[in-house]
């Protein structure tokens, strides 16, 4: 019996790819501060790919394609002077999901039923969504690893960014980009809402672990895979939903982490509190 | 020396007691004495080039003009001191010489190319407290940023990179602190580091934006130490600053702005309680004839 046949084997190896895409990924998520553009992201994608299974074609391609158009929507008003950017953002976020959800409840005698895309099903992926979600993986580590220093110039000084000579709107461009193809190929795993929690999740864990950029990206890769496979187990042993499982536990690390740190803390601001009366 | 135009007479809406003409009058000077399009490449010995060419320059967001009328020269191993209430334009102009904002009438040359094409040549130092303090990036980090160009893409740091960067941050005097995260650094230190990663790119035009705000007397020496051994290789400086002493003492070039230009020349002739009144409108106190309190409104 070939590995791939099992939903098991499948489930974890598709929790691991998410896992590790969505951690590094998420490094410049959190850096950039791009968590509530990728949560509108996320439900932007969602009619993409209803539309997509209406109309019978990759559900992928039409969450990709309806992503793209909110990244370059995004980009064009993020240029505009006196644009509220997050306003924009919060509408799209809620315009998103409600045309998907309009769009599911028109149609009936819809096979796949809503909760499918909103909180994902892991268990059903088969061997086109693994290799698909491989592919993309590679092309956005890929990616990421070549043009790093360029993004973490424009992360960390947008104006000596340009200053340089370097074409900002492009990368920024890009960097959505990137974030888009992890969504559309997280959302199938993960669904549209829970998503979120990989991409942002393990990466400001490890935000919270280390203050060394170069440590970020395998801890927080890490920390994906691991809450992956350990989602997906436990969904197993106790018979729960393994997409919130995962959410759950990305959550739970990244309170573990908080506390440790806040102990790390504690004891060095008491003495300089003491020391100050 | 003043190797520059005075401004053209000031146009409609510059206020009635705008000194005309702020610098000695040597219009004949430069442009007969330098050539307008040859590169500093080529290596051909000429009487005095040019890093910095300002012709009349009017600058504008979309229809709004933020400066009219910028007129002068900076020449390599010089600097000039951008002076200015707040909202003057002194950032605006930076941006121009950068490229990044366009100008609508008359010019400005960077070694002798438009300014988007002699970016690889100018570096740009922000005030340390527009950037994020909580970004996971090192020191060291910040200061190799300054050799991406010369990386180029797709391209790792070679050892000559890491040298230059260890150099450029021994410059500022901060090579202790080389692994520490950029954000637990003083303001003044983080002006510093900022200055090194411009020294890593060995430009040969610096722009400083208020590089001295808030920083502390042993940061400001630093700094002051630094710009100093780059224009003695032969760098131009240009400094955006609202504090007087430190233009005399950095810059021999002042550039007076307020919209349009009060005044471009050697510090001793622009620093004037004149020029300085006409600059402010009226928020500059004289004292004793000779020394001026300049009041931020």
């Amino acid at each position: 019996m070939n590995w791939f046949d099992s939903a098991m084997h499948r489930a974890l190896l598709e929790a691991a790819l998410v896992g590790a895409m969505g951690g590094v990924v998420g490094v410049f998520v959190v850096a950039r501060r791009l968590s509530f553009f990728t949560m509108a992201l996320t439900h932007a994608t969602f009619p993409g790919i209803v539309i997509a299974a209406l109309l019978g074609i990759n559900l992928l391609l039409g969450g990709g394609v309806f992503g793209l158009l909110i990244v370059a929507g995004v980009v064009m008003l993020g240029r505009g002077r006196g644009q509220d950017f997050t306003a924009a953002t919060g509408v799209a976020l809620a315009g998103g999901f409600a045309l998907g959800v309009v769009l599911i409840s028109a149609q009936s005698g819809f096979t796949k039923d809503l909760t499918a895309y909103t909180v994902g099903d892991i268990l059903t992926v088969d061997t086109f969504d693994l290799a698909t979600t491989a592919a993309v993986t590679c092309v956005v580590l890929l990616t990421l690893a070549m043009l790093g220093k360029e993004l973490l110039l424009r992360a960390f000084d947008p104006d000596g960014a340009a200053a340089a000579g370097l074409p900002v709107v492009l990368l920024d461009l890009a960097l959505l980009a990137l974030v888009e193809m992890a969504v559309v190929a997280t959302v199938p795993a993960l669904g549209a809402i829970l998503t979120l929690a990989l991409l942002v999740g393990p990466a400001a864990t490890a935000r919270l672990l280390s203050d060394r950029l170069a440590l970020l990206f395998p801890l927080a890769a890490a920390i994906g895979v691991a809450c992956g496979l350990a989602g997906i187990w436990i969904s197993m042993v106790a018979d729960v939903a393994a997409g919130a499982s995962i959410a759950l536990l990305v959550g739970a690390v990244f309170a573990v982490a908080l506390l440790l740190r806040r102990g790390v803390r504690r004891p060095r601001r008491s003495t300089a509190l003491s020391g100050a009366d | 020396m003043a190797d520059t135009a005075p401004p053209a007479s000031p146009p409609d809406g510059v206020p009635p007691d705008a000194p005309p003409e702020a610098v000695p009058p040597d219009a004949a000077g430069p442009q007969a004495a330098t050539s307008e399009t040859v590169g500093p490449e080529d290596g051909a010995p000429r009487e005095r080039d040019v890093t910095l060419r300002m012709e009349h320059a009017s600058i504008a967001y979309g229809d709004v003009p933020v400066l009219e009328k910028i007129h002068g020269i900076v020449h390599p191993g010089e600097a000039v001191a951008l002076i200015g209430p707040n909202g003057a334009g002194k950032s605006t102009l930076i941006k121009a010489i950068l490229g990044l904002v366009p100008v609508v009438r008359g010019r400005i040359e960077v070694l002798g190319r438009t300014p988007a094409l002699a970016r690889r040549d100018v570096a740009y130092v922000p005030q340390a407290d527009t950037l994020d303090p909580d970004f996971p990036v090192s020191v060291e980090q910040v200061v190799m940023m300054g050799r991406y160009r010369k990386i180029g893409w797709l391209r790792r740091p070679g050892r000559a990179d890491r040298t230059a960067a260890a150099e450029a941050l021994e410059q500022v005097g901060l090579t202790q602190r080389a692994r520490h995260r950029f954000g637990t650094l003083s303001g003044g230190q983080r002006q510093r580091v900022l200055l090194a990663r411009a020294i890593a790119a060995q430009p040969r035009l610096l722009l400083l934006d208020e590089p001295f705000n808030g920083v502390d007397a042993v940061s400001q020496h630093a700094l002051l130490e630094a710009i100093s051994v780059l224009k003695g290789r032969g760098a131009s400086v240009v400094i955006s600053t609202h504090d007087l002493a430190i233009a005399h003492l950095a810059c021999e070039e002042v550039c007076l702005l307020n919209r349009y230009q009060f005044g471009f020349g050697p510090a001793e002739e622009v620093l004037t309680p004149e020029c300085l009144r006409a600059t402010y409108g009226g928020h500059a106190l004289e004292l004793r004839g000779d020394r001026v309190i300049v009041a931020q409104s």
